[in-house]
């Protein structure tokens, strides 16, 4: 799978909707930014993961749903979620 | 309306639709067979990658974003107004419109013009070239004129400012490792092995494959006690346990190129080392990143190599992570017990790894070499992790030109760009030096530095790796 912004987004909506275990309808976005990320696990690698250390960029897609907010990131070919109940995970590779 | 006269006026409305959408679609084949403007062929001529998107002749002069709420009859009569065309909408952008201008005036005058209904409008910019991701070299003839004297005749080795700079391009005159002076000494030997422990390598680049490794036939096959016999031909792919080490990502051929692209082939880039041979371990995949485990399989693989007579003797790994594993140390170790150099990169982070370790550059091994990166001004790179206890010394690694997939060329920042330059001269140290041993290796690649100031309190050495002192006698 290849991502553009839009479609890192909407992946990023479903997975969440997923994990809460809500409908997509109560997933809002609350930013999307272009940005460098400082490695090609994005910055957020999953346990045990080693990640090549050259600057990669793409895109970093905050949510929201009941309040609370959660991150994830994209490039072109990933897509992870970071921090997420303590650990990083990849969604779509 | 009864029934007859809905269908005939449904059928009518039908016919006009299809004479409508048909007409349409002829001008966009008409649009399509206009010629390429000199601009496009440019593109076209000069990069081989991707050109995402970019302005010429037939294109639309600017984008604007209507507010939302601005109905489409609103915008028509704004077009008309300004003698302008709404040559289409984007899709998945609410009220983006690309407007082509019928008088052909300025685009930043057009862009204007939309910009000053603030009402109505959001923003508006002109249609700007978006270059395509690969840089924008100039011509050869000119690149060859600015080369300093006995300089390799590879095209692009006026951007590789690693090797020689020039000061150009807002960079600080003879900020590199001073190859030129090195290459005086050595460029390097097919005798010695490097190991670039990565995504693989792109082992069929034309500017790569002269200075591939394959295996000799007087070594035998590689034999996993588990997974069997290996046709290593061309190195190891510990990701998916094939014998083919091809690269599916790009990062680790950059990496190859910075230490190995053949030198003086009238092609490309040139290596640190104009000969030597680049082992392809693969075990991080196509994404850039991988697991310990598949690390010490590959890691297992060179060590296997070089007691089977293969000439290992540097592997270079521009990748890494904060979690510490002791199995990992373990076969960096077991690599530097068979004279094999481990230099590795200090991670992006921009943190102290005195306080916050980045691995396997931290690993305390006699073997192990850790890597900061530094711009074209000498200065630290913003992103280069650093650490006065735990960092050894700093490269150029900050808009490195290398070589890419699909025969490319391209620039990167990492201390993954660093880590190969570090890798290249211990491998011209060897070319000079056969019989050195990894612990004197060591000691002279952690001496041989440009002390910079900035870096004081930095990098243990306190400076910039010179390959000219790392082979002077």
């Amino acid at each position: 799978m290849k991502f553009d912004e839009k479609s890192a987004v909407e992946r990023s909506k479903k997975d969440l909707a997923e994990r809460l275990g809500v409908p997509e309808s109560e997933i809002s976005v609350k930013r999307v930014a272009s940005t460098e990320f400082p490695d090609m696990s994005l910055g957020a690698p999953e346990d045990g993961e080693m990640a090549a250390q050259m600057i990669a960029t793409g895109w970093k897609i905050g949510l929201a749903s009941k309040g609370k907010e959660y991150e994830y990131r994209a490039d072109k070919y990933q897509l992870r979620l970071k921090d997420f109940k303590g650990r990083n995970h990849v969604i779509v590779y | 309306m009864n029934r007859n006269n809905f269908l005939i006026h449904f059928a009518i409305a039908l016919v006009l639709i299809t004479i409508a959408g048909v007409l349409g679609q002829i001008d966009r084949w008409r649009s399509g067979l206009r010629p390429a403007t000199s601009e496009t062929r440019d593109l076209a001529r000069n990069n081989s990658g991707e050109a995402k998107q970019f302005r010429a002749d037939a294109e639309p002069e600017v984008l604007v974003r209507f507010k939302s709420g601005v109905s489409r009859s609103e915008i028509e009569r704004l077009a008309r107004r300004f003698n302008d065309r709404i040559e289409d909408r984007i899709e998945y952008v609410r009220g983006l419109k690309s407007i082509d201008d019928l008088d052909n005036a300025d685009p930043e005058t057009v862009a204007a013009q939309y910009r000053a209904m603030a009402d109505l409008v959001d923003y508006a910019h002109p249609n700007y070239k978006i270059e395509a991701d690969l840089p924008d070299f100039r011509p050869v003839a000119e690149r060859r004129d600015e080369a300093p004297v006995n300089s390799p005749n590879d095209p692009y080795f006026n951007d590789q400012w690693a090797l020689f700079n020039s000061g150009e391009n807002g960079g600080k005159s003879r900020a590199d490792i001073d190859a030129q002076k090195a290459w005086e000494q050595t460029k390097g030997s097919e005798e010695v092995v490097v190991a670039v422990l990565d995504t693989g390598v792109d082992y069929t680049h034309p500017d790569l494959v002269a200075n591939m490794w394959t295996r000799p036939d007087n070594v035998p096959q590689y034999t996993d006690a588990q997974l069997g016999a290996f046709n290593d031909r061309f190195g190891f792919n510990a990701q998916s346990n094939l014998a083919d080490p091809m690269d599916d990502n790009g990062h680790g051929t950059h990496c190859a190129g910075v230490i190995g692209a053949e030198g003086d082939n009238d092609l490309g880039i040139t290596g640190v080392n104009w000969n030597v041979q680049i082992m392809p371990l693969k075990f991080l995949g196509r994404g850039g990143f991988g697991t310990t485990k598949d690390a010490i399989e590959a890691i297992n693989y060179a060590i296997d190599r070089k007691q089977n007579g293969v000439n290992v003797r540097i592997i270079s790994a521009s990748w890494g992570s904060t979690q510490y594993s002791k199995a990992l140390e373990d076969a960096i170790r077991a690599a530097g017990e068979n004279g094999i150099l481990f230099i590795a990169a200090a991670g992006n982070s921009s943190t102290n790894n005195d306080s916050r370790p980045h691995y396997p550059s931290n690993y305390d091994l006699p073997n192990v070499i850790s890597v900061a990166a530094l711009d074209r001004n000498d200065s630290l790179s913003s992103f280069s992790n650093y650490g006065a206890k735990t960092v050894h010394v700093a490269a150029p690694g900050r808009d490195i030109v290398s070589t890419w997939l699909k025969e490319s060329f391209r620039e990167a920042s990492g201390t993954s760009m660093a880590t190969p330059h570090v890798s290249g001269i211990a491998a011209l140290m060897i070319a000079a030096d056969p019989e050195i041993t990894v612990e004197t290796l060591r000691k002279r690649l952690l001496a041989a530095t440009d002390k910079i100031d900035s870096l004081n309190g930095k990098v243990v050495s306190g400076g910039r790796i010179n390959a000219a002192k790392a082979l002077a006698k």
